[in-house]
């Protein structure tokens, strides 16, 4: 039988090519899925798959350590405003946050790390204790 | 790439892992949440004594706005905190 879909070799050039299988590590182990496209976030890179699940590139088997990321002084205030806008959007349609595999829980997790990052170059910090 | 920016990359990411953010669980997420809100309000607090920069001032009041309005849609207090915690209550 032909493959439709070329698995990504161990020691490929990364990131894979759109088309390619990947695998990457869920909750329930490992999955696979083709790679439709690769697309920056906030912070790391997501691996968006043919049936739409969005996978953070540090979950791809064969990733590279440590995983590529972007300065949060790299995101322009459009780009910041945006993803904020989405993400609201996104909670008052009602979709549901909880799936880690959509888009929704990627530009959560990202908007996070990403805030973390901006504020803690200026020595802010959470408290530890309430 | 430098030694320098492989440096600091290992060490973003080190930072990241050990606030808990590159594999947030669901558990996780409204501790997070909060904690995101103190660190954004703890720079527009800074930023408010300031009478310059008002375009920063605005870009971080937009942010904490977001932070809350996802906080309140999304009800995480309520869904995810543990009974009795004198937090779960704030808005």
């Amino acid at each position: 039988m032909e493959p439709t879909a070329k698995q990504v070799d161990t020691g490929a050039s990364w990131p894979p090519e759109e088309g390619q299988i990947i695998t990457f590590k869920s909750l329930s182990g490992l999955k696979t899925g083709i790679l439709r496209e690769v697309r920056w976030g906030l912070v790391w890179r997501d691996f968006i798959l043919e049936d739409g699940r969005v996978i953070p590139e540090h979950k791809i088997l064969g990733h590279p350590e440590p995983p590529v990321w972007r300065k949060a002084d790299e995101v322009s205030q459009d780009e910041r405003e945006a993803g904020e806008e989405r993400l609201v959007s996104m909670a008052e349609a009602g979709l549901d946050p909880w799936d880690q595999e959509q888009s929704f829980w990627a530009e959560l997790n990202q908007y996070l790390a990403y805030t973390y990052l901006r504020f803690k170059q200026t020595g802010h910090k959470a408290p530890d204790a309430e | 790439m430098s030694p320098y920016d492989e440096f600091e990359k290992e060490q973003v990411w080190k930072l990241l892992s050990e606030a808990g953010l590159v594999d947030i669980t669901l558990d996780d997420f409204p501790e997070l949440l909060k904690q995101a809100k103190h660190v954004v309000m703890g720079r527009l607090s800074e930023l408010l004594e300031l009478t310059t920069d008002i375009q920063e001032r605005q870009s971080v009041a937009y942010s904490l706005g977001t932070l809350k309005k996802l906080e309140t849609t999304l009800r995480v207090d309520a869904c995810r905190s543990s009974p009795g915690d004198p937090d779960a209550s704030e808005k």
